[in-house]
């Protein structure tokens, strides 16, 4: 009796707090479907009282928000793609074949993730001024294309897989990037699947970099461009609503797809860790 | 056996070894390393992109630092802001796995689920949101605890309301490391603990604590690297304001460097933050170490 209730109590706390955490976002959802007026009504409702897509309409009339997230859904794959193949192959030459100043060049790697942005933000941008990258997404990418969290997470996971299954292929012959290509990339597809859903984050999120080094307008991606929006249009709240719902829902969508795999992933590195 | 367990290496190997360590030394080099080296010499410099100006200051951008009232104002902010979210972030982030972890809780994995969900969401656009959750005129904050407070233009209440925003989306992120922590203890000592007859407190205070403190390190150690780089949170939701209280150190750069364009002076903070942030990082191990 006694743990039935001290368990029905623990229930309704996490409950509680699960409700505290999601309200934000069925609050900004539901906001994004009402009219201005109904927004800056005293008495508020949670659910639209009148149900209206044109907030979501007049954004996109008065921004492109549309390609805005073209955009970025364009650079965060680019940049995804490249941390997931880059931070693998780097991880599995790393943890499988031993070489002189391997571990070196693995404390180095754990040393790039203490250096904060602020450090190397200034002079990266004067760099991609004299290189002629500006307003280009060359500038956007390439500074992305390694990554040591993604590279240290990716040399523990493929340290666990079996060095049997590796040799059992070089006996019959397979190379070292037949190896990589057919046999660890597939195998690593836990770690694989974690990085990958923090880098997407990481680069989707992204406001300071992109708003440096990309000048025109159409070519801006979604952070800047909600800041953009809230600048100009900061009392159409139906419209904000709607901008801000745009750029997590996407987001959102991919992690509770992928969840379980990616709770596992970001675990698992930080037990062995 | 030992000639088994590392074969001679082949010839792709050596091809596929030396393209991989080669890139990441090229990489690394170009994109760290020189960047590193050229705002430690900028840090000497009166250097401003937009007058054209590189001219050798020696240790005058430092001293300008450590003289500026802004800067002590938001090494304080950034303190109380770290302690106080990192203190959240820990105690609710132990306590929810804990309670998940437990047999008394069924449905474990949604809600981990959905704890998680705010720390993968954008900050920028979960800041807006929650600027707009603390306007007085169309949030919701103020609606629903009958309150009437202009948050976030409030001196005493802005650096709070930033907390709170941090803390909602932070906290996740501790749960999934203390369950993954909890999942990874040795059942052996919380079977020997019961059969001593020790009590749920007991066995969580001497047992799971204890073992738990190497993730209690990592998430205070990552906690803290964070927090002297937040900055997105203040540009969206207060910019700083109102007057300098919610200036954080990572703010400062931001507006020294791309809003005044003052690039020396803004290096030269950056490698104090950057001191500060080994500095607690080697405090924390330390600690840690002394302790067992």
């Amino acid at each position: 009796m006694k743990r039935k209730i001290s368990s029905i109590a623990l229930n309704v706390i996490l409950i509680l707090l699960g409700v505290v955490t999601v309200y934000p976002f069925i609050w900004m959802v539901c906001s994004s479907f009402k009219q201005n007026s109904e927004i800056m009504a005293l008495e508020q409702h949670l659910l639209p009282q009148t149900f209206i897509i044109d907030n979501y309409i007049n954004m996109n009339n008065r921004f492109n928000f549309l390609r805005f997230f073209a955009n970025s859904l364009f650079v965060t794959l680019a940049i995804t793609l490249l941390v997931v193949y880059t931070s693998t192959i780097c991880g599995f030459v790393l943890s499988k074949y031993k070489f002189k100043g391997r571990n070196l060049l693995f404390g180095f790697v754990l040393a790039t993730m203490m250096i904060p942005w602020c450090v190397t933000i200034i002079p990266k941008y004067t760099m991609i001024q004299e290189f002629g990258w500006m307003d280009s997404y060359k500038a956007l990418i390439i500074p992305a294309m390694f990554s040591g969290f993604g590279i240290f997470n990716m040399k523990q996971h493929i340290a666990t897989l079996p060095d049997e299954i590796l040799e059992a292929a070089r006996i019959d012959g397979a190379d070292e990037f037949y190896i990589f290509h057919r046999i660890v990339l597939p195998m690593a597809k836990n770690g694989i699947s974690s990085i990958a859903i923090f880098q997407f984050l990481w680069a989707w999120e992204d406001y300071l970099w992109p708003y440096l080094v990309i000048n025109t307008q159409e070519k801006q991606l979604l952070a800047v461009g909600l800041k953009m929006f809230n600048g100009q249009y900061s009392t159409d709240y139906g419209a904000l609503f709607a901008a801000t719902a745009i750029s997590i829902i996407p987001v959102l969508i991919i992690y509770l797809v992928f969840q379980k795999q990616f709770i596992a992933g970001i675990a698992a590195s930080a037990v062995k860790g | 056996m030992f000639k088994k367990s590392h074969p001679l290496q082949s010839k792709s190997e050596i091809i596929l070894r030396n393209i991989v360590v080669i890139a990441m030394v090229i990489f690394f080099t170009v994109f760290l390393i020189i960047p590193i080296g050229i705002a430690f010499a900028g840090s000497f410099h009166e250097w401003n992109p937009l007058s054209g100006t590189y001219n050798f200051l020696g240790l005058k951008n430092y001293i300008d630092v450590f003289s500026s009232g802004l800067f002590w104002t938001s090494m304080l902010n950034t303190l109380i802001f770290s302690v106080v979210v990192i203190i959240f972030r820990v105690g609710l982030g132990l306590g929810i796995a804990y309670a998940i972890y437990s047999s008394l809780v069924k449905y474990k994995s949604f809600f981990r689920a959905v704890y998680y969900m705010p720390v993968v969401t954008p900050m920028v656009a979960v800041a807006f949101v929650w600027k707009f959750m603390y306007n007085p005129q169309i949030g919701t904050i103020n609606q629903i605890f009958g309150l009437d407070i202009n948050w976030l233009m409030n001196p005493k209440t802005a650096l709070l309301a930033v907390m709170i925003m941090t803390i909602w989306k932070d906290f996740g992120y501790a749960v999934v490391m203390y369950m993954a922590g909890l999942y990874s203890l040795p059942t052996d000592a919380l079977e020997a603990a019961k059969v001593d007859g020790a009590n749920a407190w007991q066995t969580f205070r001497y047992i799971t604590l204890p073992l738990l403190k190497p993730m209690t390190l990592f998430v205070v150690i990552t906690s803290i690297i964070s927090y002297i780089q937040a900055y997105v949170q203040i540009l969206i939701m207060t910019e700083g304001g109102p007057g300098t209280t919610t200036y954080l150190a990572s703010y400062i750069i931001y507006d020294e460097a791309f809003v005044k364009y003052n690039f020396g002076y803004a290096s030269a903070l950056s490698f104090v933050l950057f001191v500060i942030t080994a500095v607690f990082t080697w405090l924390s191990f330390r600690v840690s170490g002394s302790q067992e």
